[in-house]
């Protein structure tokens, strides 16, 4: 891996500035009250934020609604398919840990088997720069599966914050294309400057306040299919679908055709929630009638199945969106302590 | 760019017949010439539909990879998309993309006593299966089929039915569950009670079972009360799907994908994915 690099804080902005010639540059902003992602320049750039945003960026990847085909049937016997496919350059800076092993996790999902053509062209052209973070917020359990405070893979650039600068390791060749586009605002890491980030990352290990017993969980999840924690722990759920839709793994989605008018239709996808009835509903029968079942599946396929399938990548990254955005306050820690408690 | 496995493959209505009540069978041609010669599928698959403008819905394959050249997909007119392509006549255009899923095993049963369970609809993806058997019937014992439908209007490929029954060791049994307009010979009663009217070696049987979801649980429960066991009993599963390919998580159970990896399954695999089957 290429020597680990040093930008002045002050610089940041002139660096990322620098690149939308290239790139379209998104950055934490605030948007309506809520700490998401947005385009630099638009709204103030968010640098100092405990934990991660509130909106993970895996709308850059797989947005909430997404137009992949125009059909025009000129007439019945003529149709002409258009594909649509996002191709558009960009850098993500301040992707915290949890998002990067979302990311990873998502990459497994829609590039292994049949590869997902709409995700393969978002994800090629984007640079993803992460963040690693000092201090985690009070929903945050990363650490319980590995997946942060800081990240180890899964990047091509990480910056850490050391006060007045940035440390900043290159995970890749597009990690070290971008250096290269900036190279007289970088200079080479000193050893304390490592030292330090060493120091940070125990401090902010030590600063959580959750955490799963993630070896248990496995073990034990299995045994509590047919438990009446799973009744118990869905009975306040108000079926918003909030869990799934800032989950940064969350990837089911629909297909549907909308006419535009006149001949012409647009097939579009947008994201699905297993936490709602109508997702398991067939015409014969729908498969998980009850809450308690789609807060099962939702847990299981998190925390079991994802990993079975794809070689033990993770399905949760410990991110707790989930946790803070519920109103009705369920909680998958308090769910997997239950498990692991037994 | 490579290729899209979202975009649906022109292919044109080359014929329609009237299957059964609300049920219409379309022979379907690729528009592409490459498509026609480099498709291929196995019974058991199943493709997405597309009628443009509609939507689009995943739909067995009813013809056999041994009769060449066409595809045909056998609809019933019960939702959005089958309606829509009810409404389609001859020579219009639709979509296709496929083929998905997993395939009924053929090899692995050659040498035995084949039975298949049917029950209205659910002829059409065993019908697939059922012809490419009877293309190399030499390979396969004894074959019996059982088939039923709710009312007699609602019976499909009575001509496959007819041919089937006349090959030697072969026997095709049918019933409806009733017949309001008085006009039905044979059995009356569901397509269970056909079972005790056939010789069944359980020793060299396997059973082939599809149909709705209740009519499979019942016939499930009477293979094994006749002492099958689960690995001989193979049935396919019905999930809610968008994508075919393992991504929508929709047909999610377990580790496992219906679309991808299924929807055949034999009774012992079902017991071992856990979900209520």
């Amino acid at each position: 891996m290429s020597e680990m690099k040093i930008i002045s804080k002050d610089k940041l902005t002139d660096y990322l500035k620098s690149l939308s010639g290239d790139y379209e540059v998104i950055v934490p902003v605030i948007d309506k009250g809520t700490l998401g992602f947005g385009a630099l320049g638009s709204v103030k750039m968010e640098t100092a934020f405990n934990g991660r945003p509130l909106i993970s960026p895996k709308e850059y990847f797989f947005p909430q609604r997404e137009k992949i085909f125009t059909f025009n049937a000129k007439d019945s016997k003529n149709v002409d398919i258009q594909e649509h496919a996002n191709t558009a350059k960009r850098v993500i800076w301040g992707v915290r840990p949890c998002d990067l092993y979302g990311i990873r996790t998502l990459d497994t999902i829609f590039l292994s088997n049949y590869v997902d053509t709409y995700y393969k062209a978002r994800r090629d052209n984007t640079v993803v720069m992460g963040l690693n973070c000092n201090e985690p917020c009070a929903t945050c359990f990363c650490d319980s599966w590995n997946t942060g405070p800081f990240a180890k893979e899964a990047f091509d650039l990480l910056f850490t914050d050391l006060g007045d600068k940035y440390l900043v390791n290159i995970g890749s060749k597009k990690g070290e294309k971008v250096v290269s586009k900036g190279v007289k605002l970088f200079s080479v890491a000193a050893d304390a400057d490592k030292a330090k980030a060493g120091e940070l990352e125990k401090k902010s290990k030590k600063a959580f306040t959750r955490s799963v017993h993630s070896a248990d969980v496995k073990k034990k999840l299995p045994g509590s299919w047919d438990d009446k924690l799973w009744t118990e722990e869905a009975l306040p759920c108000i079926l918003c679908g909030g869990c799934n839709f800032v989950c940064p793994t969350c990837h089911c989605f629909n297909i549907e055709d909308i006419v535009e008018g006149g001949d012409i239709s647009t097939r579009i996808r947008y994201w699905d929630s297993c936490q709602l009835g109508g997702f398991t509903q067939m015409a014969a029968e729908n498969t998980r009638e009850h809450q308690s079942e789609r807060l099962r599946q939702r847990i299981f396929h998190k925390c079991v199945y994802t990993a079975d399938k794809y070689n033990g990548v993770p399905g949760c990254t410990g991110c707790g969106r989930c946790i803070e955005v519920c109103p009705a306050e369920i909680d998958i820690t308090h769910i997997l302590g239950r498990v692991t408690s037994k | 760019m490579t290729e899209n496995i979202y975009a649906p493959h022109l292919i044109t209505i080359k014929k329609i017949r009237d299957e059964a009540e609300n049920i219409r069978t379309f022979t379907l041609e690729f528009n592409d010439p490459k498509m026609r010669k480099s498709f291929a599928y196995r019974p058991g698959q199943f493709g997405e539909v597309t009628v443009f403008g509609v939507g689009e819905a995943p739909i067995s394959i009813t013809s056999s990879p041994s009769m060449k050249g066409y595809l045909e997909l056998s609809v019933a007119g019960v939702g959005k998309v089958s309606r829509a392509m009810h409404q389609k006549k001859v020579g219009d255009v639709i979509g296709f993309r496929g083929p998905y899923g997993n395939t009924f095993p053929f090899d692995e049963v050659a040498g035995k006593d084949i039975l298949f369970v049917a029950g209205g609809i659910g002829l059409a993806p065993l019908r697939s299966l059922i012809n490419q058997m009877f293309a190399e019937r030499k390979k396969f014992n004894k074959i019996s089929i059982l088939y039923g439908c709710r009312y007699p209007k609602m019976m499909c490929f009575l001509d496959d039915l007819d041919k089937w029954g006349k090959v030697p060791n072969s026997e095709v049994l049918m019933t409806v569950d009733t017949d309001p307009e008085k006009c039905w010979k044979a059995n009356i009663g569901v397509v269970g009670s056909l079972l005790p009217k056939i010789k069944i070696d359980l020793k060299t049987t396997v059973a082939f079972v599809c149909g709705p979801p209740i009519m499979i649980h019942f016939v499930i429960l009477d293979l094994l009360k006749m002492g099958f066991a689960g690995d001989r009993i193979i049935t396919t599963m019905e999930r809610r799907m968008e994508c075919g390919l393992g991504k929508c998580g929709h047909c999610n159970i377990g580790e496992k994908y219906v679309c991808f990896d299924g929807p055949v399954y034999s009774y012992q695999q079902l017991k071992e994915l856990g979900e209520n089957i």
